[in-house]
C-alpha cells in the first residue's frame, strides 16, 4: 500500500500526496471549485515532471478508469470501491452458485439481504477484447442471476461480504469455511 | 434621471467587464486592470485632443455598490478566517510568520514614517505595503503549476497569517477611523483600547454567539436564508458604526462569529459570487477616484515603495522560510512569490481616505499596486533563475577560497 499525505491548501483546497513503491510522488490537488489537478515528481526530484489538469467530470472518469470500472483486469478477480460505509463491488456471477437461477425480487435482496444492485453486465467475457455485452443499470426486481455476468453491488462492508459468497460457487464456500 | 443613473451604471459594468476579460485573457488578477480602466474612464480620464475619455461619472449607486463590495470582502475575509488552521499548521509556520509579518510592518512604519512624517500615514502606509494580496498570489501558484511544491503550502500559511494580522490591524486602524479625522493620540489611544477589547472579546465568545445564532439561521428555504444573511450583514455595519468602529470591521466579525456556525459553508456559497461582483466595483470606483495627474508627487515615494517592498520582501521571506526549515531552492520561491499586493492595500488605502488621512495616499496606493502587480508575476516566474544565479555567485566566492587552502 502506498502512503498518503493529507495537506489543506488554505484558499484552494486540499493536496494529497501519494509516495509510489518506486519512490515517485503523485501530487492530487483538489480545488474548492472542484478542478483538479495531478503532479507526477519523479523520485528525489524537486520539479514535477507533468502535470494534469481536469475538470470535475473529466477527474471522475479518469478516477472510475483508474478504479478498473469499464475494464477489469484480468488477473483480479472482483474490483471493489469504498465510500466512508458504502462499499461497491464489481462481482463475477460463478457456476454453481446458489443464487444462480434467482431473481432480484425472489430474494428479497434490499429488504431482506441491505444490497442494491446498481448494475448487472451480461454478456460473455471474450478473452481477446473488452468486455463486450449490454449492461443494465438499475435492473428491476425480474433480473435473474446468470453465471457469466458481473454485477455491481453497493452496501455495507460486513453485507458485502455475505453477498460476495452467494454469488460464489457453493463448493468453495463450504470449503473456505472448513478452513 | 433613473435613464441616466442606470446608463452610468450600464457603462462602469461594461468596464468592469472589459477589464475582467482582459485579465484573464492575460491570466493576470483583475484587481490591478479594474482600478486601472477606473482611472482610464472616470472623471479624470485623460482628453484626447479635445475628447474627454471621461464616460463613467462617480455616482452615488457606485459609491453604494463599492461599499458593499468592502462589506462582502471582509465578511468573506471573516468567514474563511480559521485561527484553528493556523493553529494546526504547526510551530514552523507560527515563527516563520511571526518574523515575516511584523518585519515587514515595521519596515513600513519606517518607511512611512520617513516619507510623512506622521504616525497615522505611517500606520496606513505600514498597511498598505506589508500586507500581500492572497488573491494575486494564489493566482500566480495556480498559473505557475506550484500547487503541488511543498513550499507552497508554507506560502498558503503566510497568506493566512497575514489575514489573521489584517483583523487586528484593521480594528487599530479602525481606532485612527474613530478620531473622525482628527488624528491626535489622546483622543485614538483609548478609542483603539476600547475597539481591540470589543474585538478580542468577540473572538473570544464568537463560539458562544454562533451557537445561540445556529438554530435561528436554519432555514430551508434559499431566498429567506440569503435575505437574512444580507440584513444581518448591514445591521452589524449599523450596530457597529454606532459605537465608532469602522463597519468593515462589523462585517469582519460577523464572519468570525458566522464561521463557527453549521452554516458558514451555505454562507460562503452564497456571499462569495456577490463579493466578487460587488469587490470589482469596489476596485474600479478606487479606480474612478484616482487622479492620475497626482501621480507626479505620489511617483517618487511610489518606487521608493516598490524598490523596499521587493528588496524587503525577498530578504524578510528568506529569513522566513529558512526558520521554518525550507532549503535555498524552496526558500528562493517563497521569497519570490510572495511580493504581490492588492485587494488589501487599496481597502486600507480607502478606509484611511476616509479618516481624513493625506490625500496623496490613494493615488500612492493606486500606483504602487499598479507597478508591484507587473513586476511579482516576472519575479515568482523567475524564482530558479534567481536561485541559480545564486548557486553560481556562491560557487565563485568559494573555490578561491579552496585554492588558497
Amino acid at each position: 500500500m502506498a502512503t498518503i499525505k493529507e495537506a489543506e491548501l488554505p484558499g484552494l483546497g486540499k493536496k494529497y500526496e501519494v509516495t509510489l513503491e518506486n519512490g515517485d510522488i503523485v501530487s492530487v490537488i483538489i480545488h474548492d471549485e472542484g478542478t483538479r489537478e495531478v503532479y507526477h515528481f519523479p523520485d528525489e526530484e524537486e520539479d514535477p515532471l507533468s502535470v494534469v489538469t481536469m475538470t470535475d467530470m473529466e477527474s471522475r472518469q479518469l478516477g472510475s478508469i483508474i478504479g478498473g470500472a469499464f475494464y477489469q483486469p484480468k488477473m483480479l478477480e472482483k474490483l471493489e470501491a469504498a465510500v466512508a460505509d458504502l462499499h461497491i463491488e464489481w462481482i463475477a456471477v460463478k457456476e454453481g452458485s446458489e443464487v444462480a437461477g434467482q431473481s432480484i425480487g425472489d430474494m428479497r435482496l434490499r429488504k431482506d439481504h441491505g444490497i442494491i444492485v446498481i448494475a448487472a453486465i451480461e454478456g460473455k467475457k471474450d478473452s481477446r477484447k473488452v468486455r463486450r455485452g449490454n449492461t443494465r443499470i438499475n435492473p428491476g426486481p425480474g433480473y435473474i442471476f446468470t453465471p457469466g455476468h458481473t454485477v455491481v453491488a453497493a452496501g455495507t462492508k460486513e453485507k458485502m461480504k455475505l453477498f460476495e459468497d452467494m454469488l460464489k460457487n457453493k463448493k468453495d464456500v463450504e470449503r473456505e469455511n472448513e478452513n | 434621471m433613473t435613464h441616466d443613473l442606470i446608463f452610468n451604471l450600464g457603462l462602469a459594468f461594461t468596464f468592469i467587464s472589459v477589464a475582467i476579460f482582459i485579465a484573464g485573457k492575460l491570466k493576470f488578477s483583475s484587481i490591478p486592470f479594474l482600478i486601472l480602466i477606473g482611472m482610464l474612464v472616470g472623471p479624470h480620464a485623460p482628453d484626447l485632443q479635445g475628447i474627454s475619455l471621461s464616460l463613467v461619472s462617480q455616482t452615488e449607486s457606485i459609491k453604494l455598490l463599492a461599499r458593499l463590495g468592502v462589506l462582502l470582502m471582509l465578511f468573506y475575509l471573516g468567514l474563511e478566517f480559521s485561527a484553528g488552521k493556523l493553529a494546526s499548521a504547526g510551530t514552523s509556520l507560527l515563527k516563520g510568520g511571526t518574523v515575516y509579518v511584523s518585519l515587514n510592518f515595521l519596515r513600513g512604519l519606517a518607511f512611512g514614517w520617513l516619507f510623512f512624517h506622521s504616525w497615522p500615514e505611517a500606520f496606513v502606509v505600514a498597511g498598505i505595503t506589508g500586507i500581500s494580496s492572497s488573491a494575486i498570489i494564489t493566482k500566480l501558484l495556480l498559473d505557475l503549476k506550484r500547487t503541488a511544491n511543498s513550499e507552497t503550502e508554507f506560502i498558503l500559511g503566510i497568506l493566512v497569517f497575514e489575514d489573521v494580522f489584517l483583523a487586528v490591524y484593521l480594528s487599530v486602524l479602525s481606532g485612527f477611523l474613530a478620531g473622525g479625522g482628527n488624528l491626535n493620540a489622546a483622543e485614538i489611544i483609548p478609542s483603539i483600547i476600547i475597539i481591540f477589547g470589543f474585538i478580542l472579546a468577540i473572538i473570544t465568545f464568537g463560539r458562544r454567539i454562533g451557537t445561540m445564532l445556529e438554530p435561528r439561521l436554519s432555514v430551508k428555504s434559499a431566498e429567506s436564508f440569503v435575505v437574512i444573511i444580507f440584513t444581518l450583514l448591514l445591521l452589524t455595519a449599523i450596530l457597529v458604526e454606532t459605537i465608532h468602529i469602522a463597519e468593515a470591521i462589523g462585517a469582519l466579525l460577523l464572519g468570525l462569529i458566522i464561521a463557527e456556525t453549521v452554516h458558514s459553508k451555505r454562507v460562503i456559497q452564497f456571499i462569495s459570487p456577490m463579493r466578487d461582483l460587488f469587490g470589482a466595483v469596489f476596485f474600479f470606483s478606487f479606480g474612478l477616484e484616482i487622479d492620475y495627474r497626482l501621480f507626479g508627487d505620489a511617483v517618487v515615494i511610489t518606487l521608493a515603495a516598490v524598490v523596499m517592498t521587493v528588496v524587503g520582501n525577498i530578504l524578510t521571506g528568506f529569513l522566513a522560510s529558512w526558520l521554518a526549515g525550507y532549503k535555498a531552492r524552496r526558500g528562493f520561491n517563497v521569497a519570490f512569490t510572495v511580493i504581490a499586493r492588492g485587494e488589501f492595500a487599496v481597502i486600507v488605502a480607502s478606509i484611511a481616505v476616509a479618516a481624513g488621512t493625506n490625500e496623496l495616499l490613494p493615488a500612492f496606493a493606486a500606483l504602487y499596486v499598479l507597478v508591484l502587480s507587473f513586476i511579482s508575476p516576472v519575479l515568482a516566474k523567475n524564482s530558479r533563475n534567481f536561485y541559480n544565479l545564486y548557486v553560481r555567485f556562491v560557487n565563485y566566492i568559494k573555490k578561491p577560497r579552496a585554492n588558497s587552502a
